[in-house]
């Protein structure tokens, strides 16, 4: 199986398609929900508007009903306590039927005779032609409902039951009340802020509470006003409704506004009670909470977004951080490593790889021509051999770097290699070659110095750059040649060589 | 800047289509009767005048000639005036009868039967002018405050105290006749059905009618009958007029019942008759909306009912026509056409029942 490297490179760069992958996945999950949220808001809005109207018109319904059904009963006692009083005449009567009136609470309470006579509170009158449950000339024996449309003043709702009682000697057949419709409207005004429209219809599509419904039907025959708005088989559906009293729900644009009415029948008057809102007004009310949390939800994607490039930001310059401490120390390490391999570990000044590196490097340079002066030293410590042998080889340790440090004294302006364990080189370029004669002077004087003191003594031999030189190696030996006439001159002094070392091992 | 204008224009061009249309929708363009107009047919907005009244409770008695939804309207507006009174703390009772056949007999004895009641006022709609004019004149020397009221007043010279209602009869039927007669080109045959004998409202349009046609020499009146304010007997003499006269260009009715059973025997034999005819029965209305009837004469009953309130509180009080009242209060006949009968049918009637 072929193993693959990872490197540094290939790990950032999954990283960064990684999280900008799931960045992009992020967002996208984040903008699909905000999608998704508007289409179920609108979902919702339909859903809502029909729910809520079908209960609205359900139990608007229901109010007329049970309103209907407590003026029945209102009547029936009524008429029974009524027949209970000692009614004489006219006055008692009407002084019974105003009582009965204010205690019940009943708009208009009236008794009628067999000669279709109406006595209320404050009048009488002959009234065959004007109730129209009095045309018939026997009553019918269940209560009756009717709407009365009052000659343009109001239009009142009817509830007659027939009644078998007599009061001043005379056979009354009927009792009667009269609501007007528009304490019904009161009754039923529920929608302060008017987003919501109701009104009452006849099974013909007339309007009998004279409430707006709505800017497209206002008080319009609603079957009229609606023609054309929907289908002809759901307007169809629709008039068939009201004709047959059944309930339903209708739903149509205008000015691209969708207006939802739901239309329920109101028990034995043959009422529709429309309720009518338009789904922009639900939509304003739920488009708050569903702005809320859509808001939300771009604060969320915006936090994200900068939490993210914050959070890139932070990785990239820790990342370049990172790379920059690395390479940094991998420079150091270099260096040291570098300087470890051309640095004599005892001296501390270069060795002999440092040296041959300078050699090459100035190789080049003469062979290309571009050499300018220098000069080669070559350096030798008399007498390490002795010292090793008779003080042991930290004392010639000792003297080494005793030799390295005359070396560097002396030849400050110079570099300074140890080439060999008792041999030193000394290159001279600058100033360092300028002064090269004092320096050698001063160093010989200081070794002769050292002699007669019993010190550190180092042999030295120099030469510089000649023409003919092809390489430093050149100069090193003629410097080198130089050094051992030196040394045998040292001997001379009393300097001790590697000979006297051996001649003292032999007498040993 | 341009940009500024164009939204200019383009706002002015908005409000000029919204006031177009809300002019085609209020029925501008027609130059006919609309709602606000037919309000002044019909004032169902009254208030009581300032007058104080010097008693807290009242007590009238009120007959009328039958029992007709055209005093079932008269009713209305006297309801709505008790109600303001009550309002301010005085109670007012009354009774408000009639027999269901017009008789002058039945109405005498009524008033005799009035005069044993505790009553401040006793108002009157004259079945019968000639009959029952002297009647009233005792029941005054007798002490009793006695007003006349709604369609007819008694004869000149009758010592009733006012009269609130119709004063202008005859000039209704002259009106209405000349509408027939000029939609007629003031030629042809016309036949001229009265509601009962005597009644002095049925009797002046029909001489307001015949005076009219008499004007013009190609007309010619070719009968004259009574329904005695019967719908069935006006259906049966219209019916028996077309037969007679199958002739007949037009029809002048000058009650409430004749001219629905004209309508009814015209559309039945399928004359070609034009009917003028007078008050705002539902089945007249739908016979107006559907061009069987031309016109109609309305009369403000409404009106009646309350202004007969009004002046019977006066006149219980003891006061004299004068500053307070007038000795006849007039009242309004407007003369409506098919374009205006939905309309009013639906402020009389409420579309429900169209």
């Amino acid at each position: 199986m072929k193993k693959i490297r990872i490197t540094e490179k290939t790990f950032a760069t999954t990283a960064v398609v990684g999280s900008i992958l799931i960045v992009i996945m992020l967002l996208a999950n984040t903008y699909w929900a905000y999608i998704e949220s508007v289409s179920s808001t609108n979902q919702a809005v339909s859903a809502v508007s029909a729910f809520y109207l079908k209960s609205m018109a359900d139990r608007r319904s229901k109010t007329i009903t049970n309103l209907i059904e407590n003026n029945f009963d209102y009547m029936e006692k009524a008429v029974s306590v009524i027949d209970d009083e000692k009614i004489e005449n006219q006055e008692d009567l009407r002084a019974a039927i105003g009582r009965m009136k204010k205690l019940l609470s009943l708009n208009r309470f009236a008794l009628v005779d067999e000669d279709n006579i109406v006595y209320t509170q404050y009048t009488t009158y002959t009234g065959g032609s004007r109730h129209p449950f009095l045309a018939q000339d026997t009553m019918s024996e269940k209560m009756m409902i009717s709407t009365v449309y009052v000659y343009g003043s109001s239009k009142e709702l009817c509830l007659a039951i027939p009644i078998d009682r007599y009061f001043m000697g005379k056979k009354f057949k009927a009792c009667f009340v009269q609501i007007d419709i528009n304490d019904i409207v009161n009754l039923l005004a529920f929608d302060d802020q008017e987003s919501t429209n109701f009104a009452l219809y006849s099974q013909n599509g007339g309007n009998i509470s004279e409430t707006d419904l709505g800017p497209l039907i206002g008080k319009q025959n609603i079957i009229e006003a609606t023609k054309g708005t929907v289908s002809e088989e759901e307007w169809n559906a629709f008039c068939n409704d009201f004709a047959s009293e059944k309930g339903g729900t209708l739903n149509f644009t205008v000015d691209g506004v969708v207006e939802t009415l739901c239309y329920e029948p109101v028990k034995d008057t043959g009422w529709e009670l429309v309720v009518m809102i338009r789904e922009s007004v639900i939509q304003y009310h739920i488009q708050e909470i569903s702005d809320k949390s859509l808001q939300t939800n771009r604060a969320q994607i915006i936090f994200l977004l900068v939490i993210v490039t914050l959070f890139s930001g932070i990785l990239f310059v820790m990342f370049k951080q990172v790379a920059k401490e690395q390479l940094d120390e991998e420079k150091e390490n270099s260096k040291v490593l570098k300087t470890m391999a051309n640095t004599d570990s005892m001296t501390g000044v270069r060795n002999k790889h440092a040296y041959m590196e300078a050699e090459s490097q100035l190789n080049s340079k003469i062979q290309e021509g571009t050499m300018e002066n220098i000069a080669l030293v070559a350096c030798d410590i008399n007498g390490l051999k002795y010292v090793n042998d008779t003080k042991g080889h930290a004392a010639g340790d000792q003297l080494i770097k005793e030799a390295s440090s005359l070396i560097c004294d002396v030849f400050k302006h110079g570099s300074v290699y140890r080439t060999g364990g008792d041999e030193f080189v000394v290159l001279l370029q600058g100033k360092g070659y300028d002064i090269r004669l004092e320096t050698i002077e001063a160093f010989n004087k200081i070794t002769e110095e050292n002699i007669k003191n019993n010190s550190t003594v180092v042999s030295i031999g120099y030469s510089t750059l000649m023409p003919s030189d092809e390489q430093l190696h050149d100069v090193f030996e003629r410097a080198d040649q130089m050094m051992y006439e030196r040394k045998k001159e040292l001997k001379r002094m009393g300097a001790k060589t590697r000979e006297f070392a051996d001649e003292n091992n032999e007498n040993t | 800047m341009l940009g500024k204008y164009r939204i200019y224009i383009h706002k002015l061009m908005i409000l000029a289509l919204t006031f177009a249309a809300a002019c085609v929708c209020s029925g501008f363009s027609s130059g006919k009767t609309n709602d606000e107009e037919l309000d002044s047919v019909v004032d169902f907005v009254h208030e009581l005048d300032d007058y104080v009244p010097k008693k807290e409770r009242y007590n009238f008695y009120f007959t009328y000639k039958i029992v007709h939804p055209w005093w079932d309207a008269v009713a209305l507006g006297m309801e709505d005036a008790q109600k303001k009174y009550l309002e301010k703390g005085i109670v007012i009772t009354y009774e408000y009868m009639a027999p269901k056949a017009a008789s002058e007999e039945d109405q005498r004895k009524r008033l005799a039967a009035a005069e044993h009641g505790n009553y401040d006022v006793i108002g009157v709609d004259v079945a019968d002018a000639k009959t029952i004019t002297p009647v009233l004149d005792k029941m005054v020397d007798s002490g009793y405050k006695v007003m006349t009221f709604s369609s007819s007043d008694a004869e000149d010279g009758c010592k009733r105290i006012a009269y609130v209602g119709n004063t202008h009869n005859y000039k209704d039927g002259a009106d209405l006749t000349e509408e027939l007669c000029q939609k007629l080109g003031y030629k042809g045959k016309i036949a001229i059905l009265v509601g009962s004998p005597g009644a002095p409202c049925h009797e002046e349009r029909a001489q307001g009618a015949k005076d009219t046609i008499a004007k013009y020499e190609n007309m010619e009146i070719v009968a004259v009958e009574y329904d005695m304010d019967s719908i069935e007997n006006a259906y049966d003499l219209a019916k028996q007029i077309l037969k007679e006269h199958p002739d007949v260009d037009g029809f002048v009715c000058c009650n409430m019942s004749n001219p629905v059973g004209t309508a009814r025997a015209v559309t039945e034999l399928g004359s070609n008759a034009v009917i003028v005819g007078m008050d705002h029965d539902h089945e007249a209305l739908n016979y107006l909306k559907d061009g069987v009837i031309y016109c109609l004469g309305v009369q403000d009953c409404y009106s009646i009912g309350f202004d007969t309130l009004q002046v019977a509180v006066k006149i219980a009080d003891g006061n004299v026509p004068g500053d307070l009242f007038p000795e006849k209060t007039n009242e309004t006949t407007t003369i409506i056409y098919q374009e205006d009968a939905p309309a009013m049918l639906e402020v009389l009637y409420g579309d429900a029942l169209q």
